[in-house]
């Protein structure tokens, strides 16, 4: 609950949740990926890959805890917007 | 300075880097004033630092530890002032793990910052070997470079290894497995330093992970065993991220990292403890009398309708002790949507403090209902709390009946015997004490100043400077009936006790600054009157109380006319009536004012409207000798010196009921002026005589000025008074005073405003602080000052609703224009 600062809105209203990759530098043990509970973790190479469907705001809450844990954060990435009402898209989780 | 975690309390971390600054300079001593107010004004404490580092002897370092803990945007703006304003032999030092919203790029420029970023802050390998030589440690040259390696220099990492080295069986095979792993490299090593601890020191770092400070006592409580302080000695001493908070070494805390990644294995390892922990904690802060910190634990452990309790019960005392914004922070902690009775209090004095009126009564009728659902003790304490908050309405809104009322019931005796009941109704009673006080003063009660002197004492009593402060203030505000010079005293020492606590440019200090220029304006004093009322006028820079506002209107206006810029004196007076009329009660000024406002209309050569207006006045002030002083205003201004003889008969025998005997000394002068217009010079000196006769023991000087008597005075022989010296002095006065040139245009079309006003100007109607319009526009709030000074020199106005009024007139509000 770090980021209580509203993120710049530009006018528009939240997107709706959409699916994202973080990329993480190192290998992220338990006790760190317990600071992620909504995105499924795996390793690829050396680097740890979390996927979830976040809105801007779970978005931003991710990003602040990377922030406050040190993480090397090393890309985020958007792989589709849900079209539908937030909710119906929970067969493309992982 | 060490920043604390998740800091949202400007006020907060100021008292802590100007306790910091002083304790560095040596400037505390037992005496040393706290600067604690419920009303925080952040640019009189950056002054306050500034000057301290300013008489600090010798070059300084002010050193802020954990800067990205601050989330307070108002702190930030204030930090920029304070770094971009440092005196030469002060500097700064920020340690921050983000860049942050300050604004240095002039200092950048002036080549007066250096930024130590990630890449200058690893170590060398050199340094690495350095360091394990220092900690013991004996590991092998090619050991001690892959070890370097792996932690890619990171300072605090290779202080983690040196831990788990320590002591170790086989160093080097420690480095080859940790540099055979992918983990990250705080978790690889903070899990092995924590799998190395015995498991009495496993449990008080994973249980007391959750304390933003911890002692002793408390990690015992949390693991329920003995002897934690002893672990958490040699955990400091081993150099192992616990560091203690004072020099008696029986507080501590974690490096914040290390307590967030032991935060998350207690989460990990002991999930249903968690909430048990908060809970023990916070019963253990509500113990030791430390609300913040046990309300916030309430709320961590879930505990939601507890948490709302003990805010309510604590809110008022947590923002005396300056602690405002942390409560904000509090209540903005609970989950939106749920909305708690408990919290309805805290929500009316939040917005009796901005003001909103309406508002905080419907809270309180919340409040009011929830508490009779409450088992009687803390039904007292409600209550209490309650009487206190209506108090403070009553007294915003001028309704005496509901003051004494509220006042009489706080009066009551104490049921509840806890120290901290004693406490909290002590607070109450020296609030109740000033509010009650303030109320009567407002209408000229004799009882005003006896409540205000006890409630003085009594916070005297209780170590609440601040309430001191304040009921002093207001009793130098009280005095108006006094002689001057008591007036004056009580003003000045009210004034320099604020001084002494740096609020002599608060809100809170202006009735006594404004006092004091009203007195200088009576007694003809008008350039020190003129310096005096810009001070209030400075000090009353955030939007205040109808009250206060109504009086630097009537003060202003009462220069104005004595200077005989009649013009001013009319917009003052107006404004003063204006929002007398938003006052419940009439003020005890009211008829004076509306007799002032009359006489100007007159003098500008508007006797008509001005008896349009007494038509329109109720039938019980008609006669009263303030606008029969008028009506022989207007009369002089119709060339009809007969009419206004007869105006002011009344007046002149004494039958005219009159606020002062000042009405008396008005309507021998304008008595006089009429003679004189008569021609009967002879009558005219002797009614100059008469006021002076009057005018003597205060030696007044302002019904002379407004009147305009000069030449009236200038013809009394001096062999013909009894009065000489006070004739000279007025005489003096009305010289010196002489109006530059009459200004009788109205104000020229506004200039035309830049965007950034206009878009500060649409929120300029609305119920926003500065500090809010500056969120909502995203930029700082001295912004938003500089563009509100600027709109109100444009338009030609003093305050905000004359701007708002102003712009309306000029249709700078409607939305094809506000763009």
């Amino acid at each position: 609950m770090r980021g209580h600062l509203p993120a710049p809105h530009h006018g528009r209203m939240d997107p709706a949740p959409a699916l994202y990759t973080i990329r993480i530098n190192g290998h992220l043990g338990a006790m760190m990926l317990s600071a992620f509970p909504a995105m499924s973790p795996h390793h690829h190479g050396a680097h740890t890959v979390l996927t979830g469907r976040l809105d801007r705001s779970a978005l931003y809450g991710v990003l602040a805890e990377i922030d406050a844990l040190g993480l090397d954060l090393i890309e985020v990435r958007q792989l589709e917007r849900d079209r539908e009402s937030p909710g119906s898209g929970d067969n493309c989780s992982l | 300075m060490q920043v604390q975690r998740d800091q949202q309390d400007a006020q907060q971390f100021w008292l802590a880097l100007l306790g910091a600054v002083r304790r560095a300079s040596g400037t505390t001593s037992g005496a040393e004033p706290s600067a604690v107010t419920p009303e925080f004004n952040g640019r009189a404490m950056v002054d306050r630092v500034l000057s301290e580092l300013e008489d600090h002897p010798g070059r300084g370092v002010l050193v802020i530890d954990d800067l990205h803990e601050l989330h307070s945007r108002d702190a930030l703006a204030q930090l920029t002032r304070l770094l971009t304003n440092l005196p030469p032999n002060a500097h700064a030092v920020l340690a921050t793990r983000r860049d942050l919203r300050l604004r240095l790029h002039q200092l950048r420029l002036a080549g007066e910052l250096a930024e130590i970023r990630a890449e200058d802050l690893r170590f060398t390998e050199r340094e690495t070997r350095e360091l394990l030589d220092a900690s013991g440690i004996d590991l092998s040259e090619a050991g001690a470079a892959l070890l370097h390696q792996r932690t890619e220099g990171w300072a605090a990492g290779l202080r983690l290894a040196a831990i788990s080295l320590a002591g170790h069986p086989d160093p080097e095979r420690f480095v080859a497995e940790f540099s055979g792993s992918e983990r990250i490299v705080a978790e690889y090593l903070l899990a092995e330093m924590l799998e190395r601890q015995p498991e009495d020191v496993q449990q008080v770092l994973l249980r007391t992970s959750l304390l933003d400070r911890v002692n002793g006592e408390l990690a015992d409580l949390l693991t329920g065993r003995q002897g934690s302080e002893r672990i958490l000695l040699s955990l400091e001493d081993a150099n192992a991220f616990v560091v203690s908070l004072d020099p008696e070494r029986t507080w501590f805390r974690y490096h914040h990292l290390f307590g967030d990644l032991l935060r998350l294995e207690l989460r990990r390892m002991l999930p249903e403890q968690v909430p048990v922990l908060h809970r023990r904690a916070a019963e253990w802060f509500v113990q030791h009398g430390q609300a913040a910190d046990a309300i916030r634990h309430t709320q961590e452990a879930g505990d939601w309708p507890d948490a709302a309790r003990l805010l309510a019960d604590h809110s008022f005392s947590l923002t005396m002790d300056g602690q405002a914004q942390t409560v904000r922070a509090l209540l903005r902690a609970f989950p939106p949507g749920a909305d708690y009775p408990e919290l309805a209090l805290i929500r009316a004095g939040r917005n009796l403090a901005r003001g909103r009126l309406d508002e905080a009564a419907a809270y309180l009728a919340v409040a009011e209902a929830y508490a009779e659902t409450t088992p009687p003790d803390r039904q007292r304490r409600l209550r209490v709390a309650i009487a206190s908050l209506k108090l403070s309405l009553a007294a915003r809104r001028g309704h005496l009946a509901g003051v004494t009322e509220q006042a009489r019931f706080l009066a009551s005796p104490v049921t509840g015997q806890s120290d901290e009941d004693i406490a909290l109704s002590n607070d109450l009673r020296a609030v109740a004490l000033m509010n009650l006080g303030t109320v009567e003063a407002s209408l000229g009660l004799s009882d005003a100043e006896r409540h205000l002197r006890e409630g003085a004492v009594l916070a005297r009593k209780i170590g609440r400077p601040y309430l001191e402060v304040r009921c002093l203030v207001q009793l130098g505000f009280a005095s108006k009936i006094r002689p001057f010079a008591t007036v004056q005293r009580r003003c000045r020492e009210a004034i320099a006790l604020a001084e002494r606590y740096g609020w002599g440019a608060e809100p809170m200090t202006a009735p006594a600054l404004i006092t004091l220029a009203s007195t200088m304006v009576w007694t003809g004093e008008f350039d020190q009157a003129e310096r005096w009322l810009q001070r209030a006028m400075r000090a009353l820079q955030a939007d205040t109380g109808t009250d206060i506002r109504l009086l630097v209107h009537i003060v202003n206006g009462m220069l104005r006319a004595c200077r005989g810029n009649h013009h001013e004196a009319l917009q003052e007076f107006s404004a003063a009536e204006h929002l007398g009329s938003q006052l419940a009660d009439s003020h005890a000024l009211a008829g004076q004012v509306t007799g002032w406002l009359l006489a100007a209309q007159a003098r500008l050569g508007m006797p008509g409207e001005a008896r349009a207006a007494i038509a329109a006045l109720a039938d019980a002030r008609v006669g009263s000798g303030e606008i029969q002083n008028a009506r022989a205003a207007i009369c002089l201004a119709e060339r009809d010196p007969a009419g206004a003889l007869g105006a002011l008969r009344d007046v002149l025998d004494g039958t005219a009921p009159v606020v002062g005997y000042v009405t008396a000394v008005e309507a021998q002068l304008l008595a006089g002026l009429a003679y004189r217009e008569l021609g009967d010079l002879r009558a005219g000196n002797q009614a100059a005589e008469r006021a002076l006769a009057l005018a003597e023991s205060d030696r007044l000087v302002l019904p002379f000025a407004m009147t305009g008597s000069r030449e009236l005075l200038e013809a009394l022989p001096r062999h013909e008074t009894a009065h000489a010296a006070l004739l000279a002095d007025i005489l003096d006065a009305l010289r010196g005073s002489a109006p530059a040139v009459e200004d009788q245009t109205p104000p020229p079309d506004a200039e035309e405003l830049s965007p950034g006003e206009l878009r500060v100007l649409r929120y300029l109607p609305t119920n926003l602080s500065r500090p809010e319009i500056a969120g909502e526009l995203s930029v700082s709030p001295n912004t938003v000052s500089t563009h509100i000074r600027s709109i109100y020199a444009k338009l030609g106005v003093r305050d905000r609703s004359s701007a708002v009024q102003r712009a309306r007139e000029l249709q700078l509000l409607s939305a094809d224009r506000a763009h």
